[in-house]
Formats: C-alpha cells, sequence, structure tokens
C-alpha cells in the first residue's frame, strides 16, 4: 500500500509539472535557451536508446523461445561412437577364415581397388534414354546426352549395372555424403550445416579404408575434406572450392586432369581407392536449370569423360559413378521431391562379375520408379566387394546384382552378405536402444523378424544339398528385417523432445502476450514506461537465467542449456508483466472500429490458414487477396473524408495500391506442389533458373522511373531541396543505373553475349557491385546522418498567393509564431508579406524516408531482374500506403504497420521466393563476392531472401512520420508502438507455424511443407525484430534530432 | 486531424442519412422474406449445372435473377427519391420527386419503371466493373474472363441493382454508400453481404479437396448468393440503423 501511495504522489507531481509546463509553452513564456535545448536532446537521445534496446529485449524473448522450440522440435539421432572391426564380424561365419584384409575380412572380396566418382545432382532420367509421357513430348536438353551407362549395362550387363538410386532426404550434398559413407540417416538439422560441414565423427566407409592402411586419393568438391580431415592422401589429393555455383568448369576440369593420369597403369600402384567428385551438372542446374544447351554439354562431357575412365580401369578395380542427389525442375535440391531424390548409381567392371536373377532385369529400369536401391545400399556393397567391415552404423542392405554370380543364381552367397550385413544392423539396434533405453516394444517387430530370418538359415544349413529356392528364402528373411528395421528408425529418428517443444511454445504464446499489451494495451506515451520496463525485464531475465543455471547444477535431471535458457525467459516475462502492472496504465487490447478488427482478423485467417497443407503452398494468393481486401478499405476509407483534395488524393493512392498489387503478382515463381495452376514467370522458363533476355529491361526501367517516383513525393510537399536531390536525383539513380549495369552483364554472361574471359567478367561485375555497395552504404549513411532537414525559405509573397499553401506542403508563417526560426526582415517591418517555408508539412517524413531508399538500393543489387521489379513496386505501394494514411489522418493507426507486414510477406514471394529450401538463391551471396566468406555470404543471403519484409519494416516509422506534424508530442512513442505492432503480425505468424508443425509432426508434408515454413516464420520473425529495433527505430534517432535541431523539441 | 493552419472549409454536410425502410404494405412485408428463400432455393436447384457447365448455366439464371430482383424491388422497397431524407429535389427520374416516409407514393408502376431503369444501369456498369474488381482481387486475367464477367454480372444484380433503385445517380450518395457513411439497412446490408460472401467463397478453392464445385467461379457466386440473403436478413433487422466505425 505504501508503494502504490509514494507511486500516487510522484504521478501527481507529474502530471502537474507537466501541465504548469504546457501551460507555459502555449502563453510563450518559455523560450528555448541553448541550455534547454541541450537538455531535451540529451533526453531525446536517452529514451531513444532505451527504445532500442527494449526492441532488442523482445529480439532475445523470442529468440530464446524459438531455440527451445527448435532443439526439441528439429532433433535428433543419437551418433554411437562404435566401430566395427576386421577381425570381428557380427555373426560367426563357418567356412571362411575371418580377420583378413588381403581376401576380405568378413567375405571374400571381388576388387582390390575402387573408383568412385560422384556426379553431383545426376538425376536417373539423365541416364536413360527419352520415353515420353505424352505422344508430342519432345526431348528436353538434359535427355539423351549421357549414354554410355545405358548401353553398357544393357549391352554387357555382366559388366555393368544402372540403378535408381533413391536419396533420403534431406537432398544436401553434405548430407547425402554422410549417408553414403556411413549407411545412415542424417536428419534435417544438419540441412542447416551445409554451409559450413563438420567432421563425421561416426564408423564410415573411408575410415575403415585409411585404417585397413588403404591409400584413399580425393578429387574434387572440397567438402569431403571437411567431413573427412586426413584420411586422404596428401600428394595426390586436389580439392576445389565447391561453393561457387556460376562456375561450371574449374571443378570438373581439375577432377579429370588428375584422375586420368592416375588411371595410369605406370601411376596404379600408388593409390587403392580414388574418389573423385564432379560439380558441373550440379551448377549447371542451379544456374541454368536443367532445361538448358549447357546442361547438355555438361553432361556431353561426363559421358565422354566417363567413357574414357572406364577403358583405362584395369581388372581388378572397380568403378562406381553415381549422383548423390537429383534435382528439381528449376535445377535446385535440398526438398524430398521425387526429382530431388532419384538420383542414379552405375557399377562397372572390366572383369565380368554382375548378375541379374532374372532376364526382366537386365535392361536397366526405364524410370526411377522400378527398382530403385536406397542410397544407404552403396555403403556394405562398396564394403564387401573390397573386403572392408560394413560400418557399425550402416542401415543399408547389399545390392543383389553385385552378389547374385554371373549366372544370376548364386542365392546363397547373396544369403551370406544379408546375413553378415543384416547382423551387423542387429549389433547396432541393440547398441542403440541399449544407449537411449529404447522400449522393447519398440524393437519386437525386428526382433521377431530376426527371429525368422535366423531359424531360417539354419533351416538351410541343416539340409544336405541346399537348394537356390532355400537360400532364397533365407535371403528374403533377412531382407524383410532389414526393411522393417530401416523403417522403424525412419520413425526414431523422427521423434521430438515434446518438453523443449511445449516450454518453447509456451515462450512464444508468452511473449506475443507481452508484445499486444505494450502495443494495445498501455494508454498514454510509450517511453515513459520504457525505462522500467527495460529495467525489470532485464535483470529478470539475468535472475532467471542464475536460478536456471543453478537449478541445472543441483538437479542433474534438468539440462543446463535448456534450464537456463527457460527460466530466464519466464523471468524476462514476468518482469516486464510487473512493470506493466507497476505502470497501471492498462486497458484491455481489443480491437474497436472496423480497421484494428480487420487488421486482427486477416492475420489470425492467415495464421489458422498455415494448419492447412493448401493454405501454405498458396500463401502468395491469399496474401494478393488480403492487399487487395486492405487496398478497397483504404478507398472506403478516403471516401469518407469531406476535404475534396484529401479525398481525391486518397481514392487515388488507395486504387494505385490495388493495382500495383496485382500487377507485382504477375511475378511468379512457383513451388512444386503449385502445379499445374502456377505458371513461373520469375525465370526464363520453369526449368530455368536464369532471367529471360527481355527482363533485363526492367532494372533500367527500374532505375529511370523509380526515383522519378519518390522525387514526386518530395516535390508534392516541396520537400525536394539540398541533400534530397542530390541523394534521389543523382545518387540513388546512379546507384539504380549501376545495379542494372550489374545484372545486364550478369545476363551477357549467362547467354554468353560478350566473347571475354569468364575470370574477368567475373571481377568486372565484382567491382561494379561493391561500387553499388559504396554508393548505398557508406555513402547513403552519411548522407541521411549528417544532412539538414529538407526545407527551403522564400519570402516571396507571390508565390504564397498563387499556389495553394496545402498543396505545395508548404506554411506560411506569421512574425509572431514563436519558434525557432530566426527573425527575418520581416519581423522588423510587419506589414511585409509573411515568409514561406516550404517542406514544412513534410519533414519528419522526408527525412527519415532517406533511410528507406538507402535500403532499396542495397536490395536492388541483389535482386534478380524480375525481382528488382518486384521491389520496387513494394516501394511504390509503401509511398501509396504513406499518402492515403497521411490522407485519412491514420499515420498513427494500428493499420500502417499491419499493412506493411502484409505487403513485406507478400513481396517475399513476388522477388522469387518460397517457403521452400530450393527457392533461396544462394548465388546471391556471389554477387559482390568471389568465394564465400563470413559473415557476409550469409548476410547476403539472408538480405535477398527476405529483402522485402527487410524494406517493409524499415518503412514503418516512415508511415508515422510521414506528414506528421513537425511539433507533434509523443512521435517516438508512437514509432514505438508502430514497429511492436508490425512485428506482432510476423509474431503471430511465427507462433502460429511453430504450433503448427508441432501438431502436425507425423504429418506426410511436415518436412516438404510444415517444417520449411515455420523455419521461415521463425527466420523472418529474428530478422524483422533486428532490423526494427537496429535499422528502423535506430535511423530515426537522425532523423528526428536534425528536425529537432531546427525546430526545437516538443 | 485538421493540422494545417490553413485549410480548405469543408463542404457543407448533407443531412444525416437514414436507414431505408420497407415499404408499408403487407406485400412488401411477406415478399421480403419470401425473396431470398426464392433466391436460394432456386440456386440450390440450379446449383449442380452451374458446377457441370458454369458458363450456360450462369448465363441462363441471369434472366430469372434479374426477374425476381425487379420484382423484389418493385413490391418491397421506395423508389429513389421518395424518401424523406433525400436532400431536397434531388431525384433524377422524371416523375420521382415526390416526398413522403416509405408510404407507397407512386404505385407499383413507378416502382416497376424505376426498377427497370435501376436493372439497366445496374448493368451497364456493374459488370464490367465487378470484373476488373475480382482481377484485381486475384481472378485469372488470361483465362476464365467470361466466368469472371459471369460471376461479375450475378454480382451487379443481387448487389447494384437494389442499390441503385433505392438510391438513384446522385454522385454524393454513391460517395457515402462507397465510404460506407451510410446506415445500415435491408439494401445496403445486402449488397455488403454480397461482397463480404464473395471474399470468403474464395477460401475453399485452394483446398486439396479436389471437388469439381471447387472450380472458378462457383464458390465466388454461391457464397455471394449465401452472403446477400444472409446480410439482408440482418441489416433489416437486427443491424438496421447501424453505423459502421470504420476507425
Amino acid at each position: 500500500m505504501a508503494k502504490e501511495s509514494e507511486y500516487d504522489g510522484i504521478a501527481a507531481k507529474f502530471a502537474k509539472a507537466k501541465a504548469r509546463r504546457e501551460q507555459e509553452e502555449s502563453q510563450g513564456l518559455t523560450t528555448a535557451s541553448q541550455d534547454d535545448k541541450k537538455v531535451r536532446e540529451y533526453q531525446f537521445t536517452a529514451s531513444h536508446g532505451i527504445l532500442v534496446a527494449l526492441l532488442v529485449w523482445f529480439l532475445i524473448l523470442h529468440a530464446l523461445g524459438i531455440y527451445l522450440f527448435t532443439s526439441g522440435f528439429l532433433l535428433t539421432r543419437l551418433v554411437l561412437n562404435d566401430r566395427s572391426q576386421c577381425a570381428e564380424p557380427p555373426v560367426l561365419v563357418e567356412g571362411y577364415e575371418v580377420g583378413s584384409i588381403e581376401n576380405g575380412c568378413w567375405h571374400p572380396k571381388s576388387f582390390d581397388k575402387a573408383v568412385v566418382i560422384v556426379v553431383d545432382a545426376l538425376r536417373y532420367d539423365f541416364t536413360v534414354p527419352f520415353q515420353p509421357s505424352f505422344p508430342e513430348e519432345a526431348p528436353h536438353h538434359f535427355h539423351n546426352a549421357l549414354p554410355f551407362f545405358y548401353q553398357t549395362a544393357k549391352d554387357s550387363p555382366e559388366n555393368a549395372i544402372l540403378l535408381p538410386f533413391i536419396a533420403d532426404p534431406p537432398t544436401t550434398t553434405l548430407q547425402r555424403l554422410k549417408g553414403l559413407t556411413t549407411g545412415t540417416l542424417p536428419t534435417f538439422i544438419d540441412a542447416g550445416s551445409n554451409f559450413a560441414g563438420t567432421a563425421i565423427d561416426e564408423d564410415n566407409l573411408i575410415e575403415q579404408l585409411y585404417h585397413a592402411g588403404k591409400r584413399v586419393v580425393h578429387l574434387g568438391d572440397d567438402t569431403w575434406h571437411a567431413l573427412f580431415p586426413g584420411y586422404f592422401e596428401p600428394n595426390l589429393t586436389k580439392p576445389y572450392d565447391s561453393f561457387n555455383v556460376w562456375d561450371l568448369h574449374t571443378v570438373d576440369n581439375g577432377v579429370t586432369e588428375h584422375l586420368l593420369p592416375l588411371l595410369d597403369t605406370t601411376n596404379s600402384s600408388k593409390w587403392d581407392v580414388i574418389v573423385g567428385h564432379y560439380l558441373g551438372v550440379d551448377h549447371a542446374g542451379h544456374r541454368y536449370g536443367p532445361d538448358h544447351p549447357a546442361m547438355a554439354a555438361k553432361l556431353r562431357q561426363m559421358n565422354d569423360v566417363l567413357t574414357n575412365v572406364a577403358q583405362s580401369i584395369d581388372d581388378s578395380t572397380l568403378l562406381v559413378v553415381m549422383g548423390d542427389h537429383g534435382m528439381d525442375q528449376k535445377g535446385d535440391h535440398g526438398g524430398e521431391s521425387a526429382d530431388e531424390v532419384e538420383a542414379a548409381i552405375w557399377f562397372y567392371s572390366k572383369r565380368p562379375v554382375f548378375g541379374r536373377s532374372s532376364s526382366y532385369r537386365i535392361e536397366p529400369p526405364a524410370t526411377a520408379k522400378e527398382r530403385p536401391v536406397a542410397q544407404i545400399d552403396l555403403v556394405p556393397t562398396l564394403s564387401l566387394l573390397l573386403g572392408m567391415p560394413i560400418p557399425f552404423n550402416n542401415l543399408g542392405a547389399p545390392i543383389e546384382e553385385a552378389f547374385i554370380g554371373l549366372s544370376g543364381n548364386q542365392f546363397g552367397n547373396l544369403a551370406a552378405v544379408y546375413r553378415l550385413t543384416t547382423a551387423q544392423i542387429g549389433r547396432y539396434m541393440s547398441s542403440y536402444s541399449n544407449v537411449r533405453k529404447l522400449d522393447e516394444s519398440t524393437t519386437a517387430e525386428p526382433q521377431k523378424l530376426w527371429k525368422q530370418a535366423t531359424a531360417s538359415w539354419d533351416m538351410v544349413q541343416r539340409i544336405k544339398n541346399p537348394g537356390q529356392y532355400d537360400w532364397r528364402s533365407a535371403y528374403q528373411a533377412y531382407s524383410k528385417y532389414q526393411k522393417s528395421t530401416l523403417h522403424l528408425c525412419h520413425s526414431l529418428w523422427a521423434r521430438f523432445d515434446m518438453a523443449s517443444m511445449v516450454h518453447g511454445i509456451e515462450i512464444l504464446v508468452l511473449s506475443l502476450g507481452v508484445l499486444i499489451v505494450y502495443a494495445c494495451g498501455i494508454t498514454g506515451d510509450r517511453t515513459e514506461l520504457n525505462p522500467i520496463l527495460l529495467v525489470r525485464g532485464a535483470l529478470a531475465m539475468i535472475l532467471g537465467a542464475v536460478l536456471g543455471a543453478s537449478i541445472s547444477f543441483l538437479v542433474d535431471a534438468f539440462p543446463f542449456i535448456s534450464t537456463t535458457v527457460y527460466l530466464a525467459a519466464l523471468g524476462g516475462v514476468a518482469g516486464i508483466s510487473s512493470g506493466f502492472w507497476y505502470a497501471r496504465r492498462l486497458r484491455a487490447p481489443v480491437p474497436k472500429t472496423l480497421w484494428s478488427f480487420v487488421g486482427v482478423a486477416f492475420t489470425l485467417l492467415l495464421s489458422i490458414g498455415f494448419a492447412s497443407n493448401s493454405f501454405t503452398i498458396w500463401e502468395d494468393r491469399i496474401l494478393l487477396m488480403f492487399l487487395a481486401s486492405f487496398g478497397v478499405m483504404m478507398f472506403g476509407s478516403s471516401m469518407r473524408q469531406r476535404d475534396v483534395a484529401k479525398r481525391t488524393f486518397g481514392c487515388y493512392y488507395s486504387i494505385l495500391f490495388v493495382v500495383l498489387t496485382r500487377i507485382a503478382s504477375l511475378s511468379m515463381l512457383c513451388r512444386e506442389e503449385q502445379m499445374p495452376y502456377c505458371k513461373t514467370t520469375f525465370y526464363a522458363s520453369a526449368t530455368s533458373s536464369t532471367s529471360a533476355a527481355w527482363q533485363l529491361l526492367i532494372p533500367f526501367v527500374t532505375a529511370i522511373v523509380l526515383p522519378e517516383i519518390v522525387k514526386s513525393h518530395f516535390k508534392a510537399t516541396g520537400s525536394y531541396h539540398g541533400s534530397a536531390v542530390l541523394w534521389i536525383g543523382v545518387a540513388f539513380r546512379i546507384g539504380l543505373l549501376i545495379c542494372a549495369l550489374f545484372w545486364s552483364l550478369d545476363i551477357a554472361d549467362d547467354k554468353d553475349w560478350l566473347d571475354w574471359d569468364k575470370a574477368r567478367l567475373k571481377t568486372v561485375k565484382m567491382v561494379i557491385a561493391q561500387i553499388a555497395l559504396v554508393i548505398a552504404l557508406p555513402a547513403g549513411y552519411s548522407t541521411f546522418s549528417w544532412c539538414e532537414p529538407f526545407l527551403s525559405i522564400s519570402n516571396t509573397p507571390a508565390r504564397a498567393a498563387t499556389k495553394s499553401p496545402e498543396a505545395t506542403g508548404s506554411i506560411q508563417k506569421p512574425p509572431t509564431t514563436p519558434g525557432n526560426v530566426k527573425p527575418t526582415e520581416s519581423d522588423e517591418n510587419p506589414k511585409q508579406a509573411p515568409i514561406v517555408i516550404h517542406g514544412y508539412s513534410n519533414l519528419h517524413g522526408t527525412r527519415y524516408f532517406l533511410l528507406v531508399t538507402i535500403w532499396v538500393l542495397t536490395l536492388l543489387l541483389l535482386y534478380k531482374p524480375m525481382g528488382s521489379g518486384a521491389l520496387a513496386l513494394c516501394l511504390w505501394q509503401i509511398l501509396c500506403l504513406m499518402e492515403v494514411l497521411a490522407c485519412t489522418g491514420q499515420q498513427t493507426s494500428s493499420i500502417g504497420p499491419v499493412v506493411l507486414a502484409f505487403i513485406g510477406s507478400f513481396y517475399f514471394f513476388k522477388t522469387g521466393h518460397q517457403a521452400t529450401l530450393t527457392s533461396i538463391q544462394w548465388d546471391s551471396a556471389f554477387v559482390p563476392l568471389r568465394s564465400v566468406r563470413y559473415p557476409w555470404s550469409p548476410v547476403l543471403v539472408v538480405l535477398n531472401s527476405f529483402g522485402a519484409q527487410i524494406l517493409c519494416s524499415i518503412a514503418v516509422p516512415a508511415v508515422v512520420l510521414w506528414k506528421q506534424p513537425v511539433k507533434t508530442k509523443g512521435l517516438l512513442g508512437q514509432v514505438a508502438k508502430a514497429m511492436v505492432i508490425h512485428v506482432l503480425v510476423y509474431a503471430t505468424i511465427g507462433l502460429a507455424t511453430t504450433v503448427w508443425a508441432a501438431w502436425l509432426r507425423r504429418h506426410l508434408m511436415l518436412y516438404r511443407i510444415f517444417s520449411p515454413r515455420f523455419i521461415m516464420g521463425a527466420i523472418v520473425l529474428l530478422v524483422v525484430e533486428f532490423v526494427g529495433a537496429i535499422i528502423a527505430v535506430g535511423g530515426t534517432r537522425w532523423s528526428m534530432m536534425s528536425v529537432g535541431d531546427v525546430f526545437g523539441w516538443p | 486531424m485538421e493540422r494545417n493552419p490553413i485549410s480548405q472549409p469543408a463542404p457543407k454536410p448533407s443531412p444525416k442519412p437514414r436507414p431505408i425502410p420497407l415499404l408499408e404494405t403487407s406485400a412488401a412485408r411477406v415478399f421480403t422474406h419470401l425473396h431470398p428463400a426464392i433466391l436460394l432455393s432456386s440456386y440450390l436447384l440450379q446449383f449442380p449445372s452451374i458446377v457441370a457447365d458454369p458458363i450456360s448455366a450462369l448465363a441462363m439464371s441471369l434472366l430469372p435473377l434479374a426477374l425476381l430482383q425487379v420484382t423484389y424491388t418493385t413490391i418491397c422497397l421506395p423508389p429513389t427519391g421518395t424518401s424523406s431524407y433525400m436532400p431536397a429535389p434531388k431525384a433524377t427520374k422524371a416523375g420521382l420527386k415526390k416526398k413522403g416516409g416509405a408510404k407507397q407514393t407512386g404505385g407499383y408502376a413507378t416502382n416497376l419503371a424505376t426498377s427497370l431503369l435501376a436493372l439497366t444501369l445496374a448493368m451497364v456498369l456493374g459488370p464490367v466493373l465487378l470484373t476488373i474488381v475480382l482481377i484485381l482481387f486475384g481472378a485469372p486475367i488470361t483465362t476464365h474472363l467470361p466466368h469472371t464477367f459471369l460471376c461479375a454480372c450475378h454480382m451487379s444484380l443481387l448487389a447494384i441493382q437494389p442499390l441503385v433503385y433505392t438510391h438513384g445517380v446522385n454522385a454524393a450518395k454513391w460517395r457515402e454508400l462507397s465510404g460506407l457513411l451510410v446506415p445500415v439497412d435491408e439494401v445496403v446490408g445486402g449488397s455488403l453481404g454480397v461482397f463480404i460472401g464473395a471474399w470468403l467463397g474464395a477460401i475453399p478453392i485452394p483446398l486439396d479437396w479436389d471437388r469439381e464445385w471447387q472450380k472458378w467461379p462457383v464458390t465466388i457466386v454461391t457464397g455471394a448468393y449465401i452472403g446477400y440473403a444472409l446480410c439482408k436478413f440482418l441489416g433489416g433487422s437486427v443491424a438496421m440503423g447501424r453505423h459502421i466505425n470504420f476507425g
């Protein structure tokens, strides 16, 4: 009670002092002295700093919640460190002396040496003859260009096998290489680590070879070195950088150049296994898409090289060529669509060894749907063929054709290798269930099958003269066990840590509540409350973290990181809630007007829709409809204006808003699930990832038109002066032209218009891109932080009389008005015409908007031609929105930031993205750089991916400040409110996608649709909060300071 | 929110608009409830053929719908210019300058003439405008144009014809209507219902249920019909006379 009364007393004093001050001000008693101005300035910078800190605090709260959820959701395979030993086969082997590397560890080996070649992204249909799926279909560029595999497998089946080779998602090279060497199933979380691969710490083929004293040579993609550091022959190995997708030839030519000499008889004693990794096909896919002449040329080159290799190997060498994954229609990969997982594998031996169990299996399968083998099957096959022990964690099965014998009837051999493989799987499973303490019932089904298989084997052993049929049934029994175990592991490793997920969701729900109260549940100026909220929130968060850490230290059952994170977040929420309670300025955060109701309803509708795969797939169309609806409401709102000019302009900009939305909607990049109701227009065609030649016009049109549009909005309020002319009229324009030049060179490079050396072209492009960046960021930011508000003062009465002041945005200042404008001659002679200040009515808005144009320029450099057009439309639409809201006087209402969030989400799709891993435009990392550089490369990819959302969140303060009277009180608080409402939309969507991903964790489409959408929602939320706090709200410091400097502080 | 020290004087506010009541005849009171029943049941009957062949079925049902709307407006609603709240003698059509409440003033012949005139006007401007609006909301641009146009025709008959009949073609009046400055009544409610219904009708389209009726523009038209019937009832009863707080 004492505290309350104390508070009341302070509040009353404060109110009294405030009232007196306001009264004095209105009477002009306090003239703004120099000292006073200093104090005000200091007050502003302090409350600005606290606001930015508070926004960062919100960001931390969300990050904690997302971290907790993610750690439970994206788990999840425990890596066992056991290794298989040559002398210790998993079962007793009768009739063979085990443990000899010379003859084969567990089973007699078939080959001494091997050449294993990975052709990145070799899809199965690249290797088989084209078969039209409908009568008129013509072969694509990728068809019939690599006939060698098919020919050999068909003509001499005892020398070659060609089979579809099904990858386990995620289909990224790093995960695939793990699978191809360990025989297990890498889990989804690894997908993110493609940028920086880490060493494999479980049993694998390369390590087995190394420890057996075999000399392994590696050529090509350097991802192998990240995975297997130190296992390759240092003298002969040649790694190449894998991430420069522009470069189709360096890696491939390098591999070939070093591979062929090694195969020569003079060198063949220097190595035992060669691993070659060609990247050209993958890069051609990423760069041009599969249906492009460059792809055909690449495949033909592979055909010639591999024909050469096949001729050069000796009789005791096995040649294996395979794709690590496929590629989708556009040549990208990462997901689990049929095109992405269907790779090809081809075995070749000069000595006839392979067989087929029946005659219909001789011809290679016509499509990847027939007789596919799993990628992990390579591991036991290669291990046994080379006489190595099968890696401990392997779950794959030997490939039938390699062990069935020339005549195709050695089922005894096949049953023996299956027995070894499955026994190893059994050994692994028992270790795994021991460590993870798996329930007996979980493994009951495979256990039963294992008993049946051993019974079947024992029966065959007892028969005196077992026939093919008996062996075959034993083999099939083992095969059943392997399939059942694989199935079990698939489901086990899709297991989630529910406790973490639920706690993560709790934190996200609570932080959403905090945001809602902060944005909509507080009366009065927020900046007055910020200090107490920040102090309590931050202190309580630290307390919570300390508490969590000590609890986990005392009680073993609580894991350190998640307990600390959870309690820190809970503490933070509790702290800020106590701050809200202390402030006692709460009101119920419920929508009261049609506008706010619609804002809430649309956000909720979209969020609920993410529970359905259809609405998630068609998000871009839904956003189009929502934006059109907002536009129509803006039209209605403008129609309600009494003032004719406001009504007319409001209606005009509302209509323009809707039309621009629809025009932008024509830029489409379709995701696979949208087919056939969607036509990709972002690239030249659906099977390409290059721009069409005509799209080159777009950046040039943008460069000419966009500065004009911005200029016209500045001119409308007479604000086009001084630095605005310099920046918008000159620098912005030149910057845009440079971007257009960059993309012209890029297209010229793609289409081979220029007869230049590729390396030189890349250097030129890089320099151009860097110049554009220098204009945008260093030059742009120094203009933004140093320039004066855009004003000009004239005292020509004629002009003021002829032009309506409202239209020019000027103000006629009677000389008696107190203020900081230095007295002019009109003071001495009151009879004379008053002075006119041009640009006065939109001082805050235009001054801040400079920041938006700086970032537009930066982003446009990273956007492909179609995307740059879309982003330019986005900026235009933001301008329309600001004008309408200024016409209807709604700058500070919640609708501006909400619509901005929808615009940002909409243009994410229109700039060539989808909520899928494959649509990430990795090549944007190389626009101003030659190779991957941290942290810049990931930053560039984020800027490219979420540029639309970034731009819109930077525009949030602009909406509040646009045409805002100079002396409006509490502007910073309004900016804070708007920013939090903006974040609120993303936070709601992020929470919804999180909840749905958790709820639908057993859904068939989890990894294709819900999981990517959740990841995107989480990243967008954090990016928008970061940009909103640091760049946008951070930027208001300079714009508001420069206005305050000239006109004083309200 | 007037901020500029010097701003243009606002135009003289027009008299406060009032909701439009039904005609005070028992026929009007009965038929206004009969009308949605006829509308929805006949739509239900046609639904299979609309799903099977949208173009011909929607085209064929235009004339009956127009007849129904003309009958409804003639029997139930006061034609433009007859309600007392109309700003002075601004009525647009000859012979309609009389004032009065919602009494039957000019006789059914006048009403019928106005109805037909309203029908003509609504069908001249409405379909083209609404087609453009539908396309702006995401209807296909290059394909399905006849479908979209017919959908717009149905929406015009439902939403615009009664509005023209009761409000005439006074620009100021239509400005109020498009800014939703008018109080809710049966006509405004029904028209709003058409748009809300059509909007909601777009929701099932993307679902992967593979139903025949999900095709363009069946759900939109269906939503428009249901929304019209529902909101017309609400507008004439619970929401009668309410104002919309735009914010």
